[in-house]
């Protein structure tokens, strides 16, 4: 069986997977930011709060790292309207990618936490600071640092699994290959791009947050 | 846990695999490397009811799958079901994976450019479906509104041209998802097929879903590969017979309720 390879359709649709490429990077980056939030309140929620609160965590940490990502994001598009709460589709996208790298997040922040040597918070606490100046310049700061190429991991993989949204009629990269496959017939073609397209793109995040490493931790030098 | 860089290049190099595998060609044409291995595939989309559902055994069940036996048990081969989601019906057949796709495609002259139609096997209308208390009498009235549609469907080739500008026209991959998307209001309308919304209103008449707007009526045929001359001429004579002793108006009567409409050949 043959097959003519024509790549000039997919350049004749360069602005539509590019906008697409866009949605992706927007709706990862904000994500990131949001979910590192999440995970760092919760991550000291999980080692300095009562045990209620530590439970209530370490479950939310569970179910999530424990469902499939497509379901979260069916839950969150289709079912929470039934309990009054109406997302579209890219703030139901956005809110189910915070809910996951957040879960993600707590748990690989939590591994950095337990890697300070408690002998750097006694010393802390020798110094009279207080619990959040603690956790926030003896705890989280080098916590980071130590797992930062992890967290930078979990994000790459948490933007190639954003392709899924397109099942809830997000606009990404993946919905607009899809579409344009769909009505070119082209799906090699379109599907190779994208590929090309998400590849480009985690390296490009994967050099971003290489000079966020460099300018925070490494050349500041602290621990 | 596998780093997502090494894991994109293996995609890269799977699919390079994959289209140098594509590109060995073959003297066999398809109808004879089907009738020497015995076995057709069909491609088949079983969340489209009732043209192809899952039956109570999780087997292919639906007026096109029906079709598709009988076929296979006229050829006096096996059958083997590929199932793909309605954006999966003409790329299968392309990526080779399956010989003929028989997956209500209706005939249009898009598609005919990237693979060959059959002569029609049934018939089937697209409508504009939502609850009574949503107002949709014309088209005009879907200005403002959200319309859920499936893609790679002939709602997909249609409802966008008919809607007016200012329709907030919204993509599924699978008709599943735009159902459930009508059902839990994340939509105000949606396009599909005459016979779906009668599944889907007589399961929900809570709902109190009604049909508002015609968008087209089409036919739909089996589709096999460009040059693919002497399966397609073995399948048109299939139906050619089919029609003449009435196998194709019982099976589609049984699974839509309606009776077959004169089908046309080309």
């Amino acid at each position: 069986m043959h097959y003519a390879f024509h790549f000039n359709v997919v350049w004749d649709h360069w602005r539509e997977l590019a906008q697409g490429a866009w949605l992706t990077i927007r709706l990862s980056a904000l994500a990131m930011v949001i979910g590192l939030v999440v995970a760092t309140t919760c991550a000291y929620a999980k080692t300095t709060g009562p045990s209620a609160v530590r439970w209530i965590v370490a479950a939310y940490v569970e179910v999530i790292r424990n469902t499939p990502f497509l379901v979260q994001i069916f839950i969150v598009f289709f079912s929470l309207p039934a309990l009054g709460i109406s997302l579209d589709a890219n703030e139901a996208a956005l809110a189910a990618m915070v809910v996951n790298f957040g879960a993600y997040g707590t748990e690989i922040l939590r591994s950095g936490i337990d890697a300070i040597s408690h002998g750097q918070i006694d010393a802390a606490k020798a110094l009279g600071l207080t619990r959040l100046q603690t956790f926030r310049h003896v705890v989280l700061f080098p916590a980071l640092k130590i797992v930062f190429p992890a967290l930078a991991s979990q994000f790459i993989l948490l933007m190639l699994a954003s392709s899924v949204v397109s099942a809830i009629s997000a606009v990404e990269l993946t919905a607009i290959t899809n579409s344009l496959q769909s009505t070119t017939f082209r799906p090699f073609e379109f599907y190779f791009v994208a590929a090309g397209l998400y590849l480009v793109m985690a390296l490009g995040f994967r050099a971003v947050l290489g000079g966020i490493y460099w300018l925070v931790f490494a050349r500041r030098g602290r621990i | 846990m596998i780093d997502p860089l090494k894991r994109l290049g293996m995609l890269v190099l799977a699919a390079l695999v994959f289209v140098l595998g594509v590109q060995t060609a073959s003297a066999e044409n398809t109808l004879e490397k089907i009738l020497s291995a015995k076995k057709i595939r069909v491609a088949v989309d079983v969340a489209n009811p009732p043209f192809g559902i899952l039956d109570k055994n999780g087997q292919p069940d639906g007026s096109d799958v029906a079709v598709a036996r009988q076929l296979a048990k006229d050829l006096g081969t096996e059958i083997e079901f590929v199932q793909v989601p309605s954006t999966g019906r003409i790329p299968a057949l392309l990526a080779g994976r399956a010989d003929v796709t028989i997956a209500s495609i209706s005939v249009t002259t898009d598609r005919a450019k990237a693979v060959m139609y059959c002569n029609p096997n049934g018939a089937l209308s697209i409508t504009i479906f939502a609850p009574q208390s949503v107002k949709i009498k014309t088209p005009s009235d879907l200005v403002g509104k959200r319309v859920g549609i499936t893609r790679a469907t002939l709602e997909e080739a249609t409802v966008p041209k008919m809607a007016p500008e200012g329709t907030k026209i919204v993509w599924f991959d699978d008709l599943a998802s735009t159902v459930q998307a009508l059902l839990s209001g994340q939509v105000d309308a949606a396009a599909m097929t005459a016979f779906a919304e009668k599944t889907v209103a007589d399961a929900n008449p809570s709902k109190q879903l009604e049909n508002k707007l015609l968008v087209t009526t089409a036919f739909y045929g089996p589709i096999v590969r460009q040059n693919d001359f002497e399966l397609r001429q073995w399948i048109n004579t299939w139906l050619f017979i089919n029609t003449q002793n009435g196998t194709l108006t019982t099976i589609y009567k049984k699974y839509t309720g309606v009776d077959l409409p004169p089908l046309p050949t080309f």
